[in-house]
């Protein structure tokens, strides 16, 4: 058996001993229960058409990352973290005031707090690593993924607070659908549209927050894009909606930490992205194959 | 002349969008239950009109009453049928969600329908005639199914007043005369239906009475007083463009010229 | 520092790589103005993620960075990207955002894998992919007669003077298509080939900018300035002028700033044109939120100063008639106002009572005229009651014109009175 695993670690140049390690697999279990929250999430921002709104949260947490370290001095991920979740509001409500008092169309906002603010981070993190503030390389792992670098205690905080991510969203799950299906009624009716509108933003936010450490933050809003959009070629059902696209995240992030474990210098985000999008290829070939879909 | 206070008032309602008045001074009351047609041009206000009813949009000036209180007091008394575009028909919902809809109000925050919502949203099925399509994906049906699922989820709210926004849109000739059936059935069980539409016969024919708007209330009466050849000329070839000029001159903060 | 000192510091090092930023930047808001106007931002922020695998496969192919093998590469990549979205939408009915964030997260994703697996064959970290190198551009030169200049800057020079002409020859297209793409159709105008070109200037801005300043800030320089300048304008023209003057000064400031505060180029050029931005919604010259402010103010005082002058006119020709006529409004901006009038000549106090100077009477008759033609128009085109008319005219009476205030007499047919009898009185 070791033998044999050496033998495909020379052949590919590999260390596939690392896949195995204890600390792998907690991280692993901990990025499966992200990649799950991030599908239930996303199936839902997708539904209100809202499916960038985590891209510019994602690239705005740049900065808050990079400022919680340089007021902290600490480098530990609930910290960080804390920080890129409060940029990333403070980049939704930039959008909303963006939407409220400018002529500046949706999509052109949303590249501008998108490019805007990752500008800002990268200039924040650049600034200290050329300062030589000891640590502040380690921040570029949040650009792109990274998983190697997480403790077992990380992977716990991450997947406690994907766990109750998706309690909120099924307590809720009423109201959002509501008002993703039919605005104008459930405003009719009562239903305080933007305070739902506003849950469901800041479900995001909290979502791209905890994909940071795997997928990054250029990356991470594939993780609330790719498996909803998948899980909807299979179902016309809300409910089995939402569990495959919980599943799809599941695989996809588990797969990217593996593999991105045993390649060295691959980062984990474009793993994941990679194989969700595969996921989702599969899904639009198979499902097509099946019942191919009446011309429109 | 009963003490009841009227159904629906508008009193001097305005409504702008950007500062831009596109309904002005609205002055309406409607007092008995009755089918209330909503006629006017393309782009008149009429949906507008019922939005402000509904409070979806802020009123520049004026205020709506709803059984002589304020609407949001009453909503649990009122049903809407939006206006068409509104919905994406690729939403992964059932005809039975979507009526379901209806009921939420009733059932309040963090719970779900139970038995007695889905009996009603059932039976609201039933009398729009699509019972046997519940479970079929709302993008799979043909225009007026669709409308007459819009149509049983305001009857699951079972409302007194009902707010329709043309919801003959785009419908064949079978599904409007069901829909218009189902709501002379409201009318007679003593319910307010207030509907925007466009097909001036079927509102002679069976509307009890009809406000005519172009950005402006023109006329409002019993149907065949109000349907005059002056009134509906006035409505459709009305004389606007002083309200357009004066509007944009509002937005601006100046005058016109 | 005095401007020599600075000039010597900054050195020409600095200053090839302003330049490269400059010309990259003005290719981008020239490209983005017509992305932003027509509602494609999101395109132009796929795009500029998704041409990485282009780029990535034509450098292994043996293209040299911004040689053309590579933006052919690039714009390859691009079209994918547009015809992978439009399949996803028309064919797979997913939403157009939701298919771009699809689309270009799996392509730039397969640029990063790429980029890393050949790593040994090609130089392209993945830190240069998202950030740029702005500063080490002018250290990769070719020698362009006597000069080294930096390639960087020869590609963006090449590109900025394509699409430039590319804007020259079909400039009333491109106009018109942004104005009202059906329109165009249907007057039989090639909407689609506008549409493509635009979109391959997309790409070959993305190559252009790709390593100076990276793919991700690539998407600033497109629509960062372009919106500050949709705020500043209407003209098309005149957007796209100014799109490019604030893509330069904001490339040129923010590299300033990188260099004084030691930091990465690319990041404060974004920064910057961020600022720019931010400025433009306050400080815009019609729209921004201070003269929004402004004009609220100034509405408010002119409405206040009006009022009392159509109230003293009311006043005084209700003496004639023997009838009694409304107070004025007393609030604190109208006492105010009041007390401006008062010293301004506009009104005087005569025997205990407020009477119009002459130079005040025909304002005040206008604004009276104003309000009983809008309450004579109103009771004629709108169901009003009678006592319904007076609050709406006390609103519009501020907003009536004197052609508007003809056409409104000429549609009345030129009656004497208002519907409470009020006499009108004439233009003056
Ligand atoms: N959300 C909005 N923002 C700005 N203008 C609007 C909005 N909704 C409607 N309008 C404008 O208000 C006017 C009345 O619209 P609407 O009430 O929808 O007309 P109708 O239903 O009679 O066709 C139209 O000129 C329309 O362009
Ligand atoms: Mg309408």
């Amino acid at each position: 058996m070791t033998s044999a695993v050496g033998y495909l670690s020379c052949l590919a140049a590999i260390d596939l001993s690392g896949l195995l390690a204890y600390n792998t697999l907690i991280v692993a279990a901990g990025t499966a229960a992200v990649g799950c929250a991030a599908g239930v999430v996303g199936s839902l921002s997708v539904l209100r058409k809202r499916a960038l709104v985590g891209d510019a949260a994602a690239h705005v947490t740049l900065v808050g990352v990079a400022t919680a370290f340089a007021l902290t001095g600490r480098r530990d991920l609930p910290t960080l973290l804390a920080g890129g979740f409060a940029a990333a509001l403070a980049g939704l409500l930039v959008l909303v005031v963006m939407r409220r008092y400018t002529r500046t169309r949706d999509d052109a906002a949303t590249a501008i707090v998108l490019s805007v603010g990752f500008g800002g981070g990268i200039a924040l993190v650049a600034g200290m690593t050329a300062r030589g503030i000891p640590g502040s390389a380690g921040l570029e792992n949040f650009l792109l993924g990274h998983t190697a670098a997480l403790t077992a205690r990380d992977a716990g905080v991450l997947a406690g607070v994907s766990l109750a991510t998706v309690v909120v969203v099924m307590l809720f799950l009423k109201e959002a659908t509501l008002v993703a299906f039919d605005r104008s009624f459930a405003a009719a009716a009562g239903w305080p549209v933007a305070v739902v509108d506003y849950l469901l933003v800041v479900l995001v936010a909290v979502m791209v927050v905890v994909g940071l450490p795997a997928a990054g933050a250029v990356l991470v809003t594939a993780l609330v894009v790719i498996p909803p959009v998948a899980a909807r070629q299979w179902t016309d059902r809300l409910g089995t909606m939402l569990v495959l696209a919980g599943v799809i995240g599941l695989v996809s992030a588990v797969t990217g930490v593996a593999i991105s474990a045993v390649v060295p210098r691959l980062a984990t985000g474009p793993v994941i992205v990679l194989v969700a999008a595969a996921i989702f290829a599969i899904s639009v070939l198979f499902t097509r194959w099946r019942s191919p879909r009446e011309a429109a | 002349m009963s003490l009841a206070p009227p159904l629906v008032e508008f009193h001097d309602v305005t409504v702008a969008y950007g500062r831009r008045p596109v309904l002005w001074n609205v002055d309406l009351t409607i007092s008995e239950p009755c089918l209330f047609g909503v006629v006017g041009p393309n782009g008149a206000g009429k949906s507008t009109l019922l939005k402000a009813a509904l409070g979806l949009v802020p009123l520049a000036g004026g205020m709506v009453r709803l059984f002589g209180q304020p609407l949001e007091r009453v909503r649990r008394r009122v049903g809407y049928v939006p206006q068409r575009e509104t919905v994406d028909w690729d939403f992964p919902v059932s005809v039975m969600d979507v009526v379901l809809m209806g009921t939420y109000s009733r059932v309040g925050w963090l719970r779900r329908p139970a038995a007695a919502e889905r009996a009603v949203a059932r039976e609201s099925l039933a009398r729009v005639g699509l019972e046997d399509l519940a479970d079929r994906q709302i993008g799979r049906l043909s225009g007026g199914q669709q409308q007459r699922v819009f149509l049983a989820r305001a009857l699951a709210q079972q409302a007194d007043v009902y707010f329709l926004d043309e919801p003959m849109a785009g419908v064949d000739a079978r599904s409007q005369e069901q829909i218009l059936a189902v709501l002379s059935g409201l009318r007679d069980a003593g319910k307010l239906v207030i509907v925007v539409h466009h097909d001036l016969r079927a509102v002679t024919d069976w509307f009890d009475a009809v406000a005519l708007i172009d950005m402006r209330l023109v006329a409002a009466g019993p149907t065949r007083e109000t349907l005059t050849p002056d009134n509906l000329r006035r409505t459709y070839a009305g004389a606007i463009d002083v309200l357009d000029e004066v509007g944009r001159a509002v937005q601006r903060r100046s005058r016109t010229p | 520092m005095t401007s020599a000192d600075f000039l010597s510091e900054v050195g020409p090092m600095h200053g090839w790589a302003m330049a490269t930023a400059a010309v990259v930047s003005a290719a981008a808001a020239m490209v983005g103005t017509l992305l932003v106007v027509r509602r494609m931002s999101l395109l132009g922020d796929a795009i500029s993620h998704a041409v990485l695998p282009g780029i990535v496969v034509a450098v292994l192919a043996g293209g040299r960075p911004g040689g053309p093998l590579v933006i052919v590469g690039a714009v390859v990549a691009a079209l994918v990207t547009v015809w992978l979205t439009q399949v996803l939408r028309d064919g797979v009915g997913v939403a157009e955002d939701a298919g771009a964030g699809v689309v270009f997260t799996t392509l730039f994703a397969l640029g990063v894998v790429l980029v890393t697996a050949a790593a040994s064959r090609i130089d392209l970290d993945p830190g240069c992919i998202l950030y740029g190198i702005l500063e080490l551009v002018p250290f990769d030169t070719i020698s362009v007669g006597r000069w080294n200049v930096p390639r960087a800057f020869l590609t963006g020079l090449a590109v900025l003077v394509l699409i430039g002409l590319g804007l020259l020859v079909t400039w009333r297209l491109q106009v018109f298509v942004a104005f009202d793409a059906d329109a165009a159709r249907a007057a039989g105008m090639p909407v689609a080939a506008a549409t493509l070109s635009l979109l391959a200037a997309t790409a070959m801005t993305a190559v252009a900018g790709f390593e100076a300043v990276g793919a991700i800030l690539v998407v600033a320089m497109l629509v960062v300035p372009a919106a500050a300048a949709e705020l500043l304008g209407r003209r098309l023209s005149r957007v796209m002028a100014m799109a490019v003057a604030l893509g330069v000064v904001g490339s040129v400031l923010g590299y300033l700033a990188a260099w004084k505060w030691n930091t990465n180029a690319a990041g404060m050029i974004a920064v910057v044109l961020g600022v720019e931005y931010a400025m433009a919604v306050i400080f815009a010259p019609e729209e921004g939120l201070l003269a929004r402010g402004i004009g609220q103010i100034w509405l408010r005082w002119r409405v206040a100063c009006e009022d009392q002058l159509a109230a003293v006119w009311r006043r005084e020709e209700a003496a004639g008639t023997g009838l009694a006529a409304a107070a004025a409004p007393h609030g604190f901006i109208d006492r105010l106002a009041r007390a401006w009038l008062a010293m301004a000549g506009r009104l005087r106090r005569v025997d205990g009572e407020w009477t119009l100077d002459p130079r005040a009477r025909p304002a005040a008759e206008m604004i009276v005229r104003s309000h009983r033609l809008w309450e004579a128009w109103l009771g004629r085109h709108a169901e009003l009651p009678v006592d319904h008319l007076h609050p709406p005219a006390e609103w519009m009476e501020h907003h009536l014109g004197a052609d508007v205030r003809r056409q409104i007499e000429a549609d009345l047919g030129w009656q004497a009175s208002d519907p409470h009898g009020s006499e009108i009185p004439p233009e003056r």
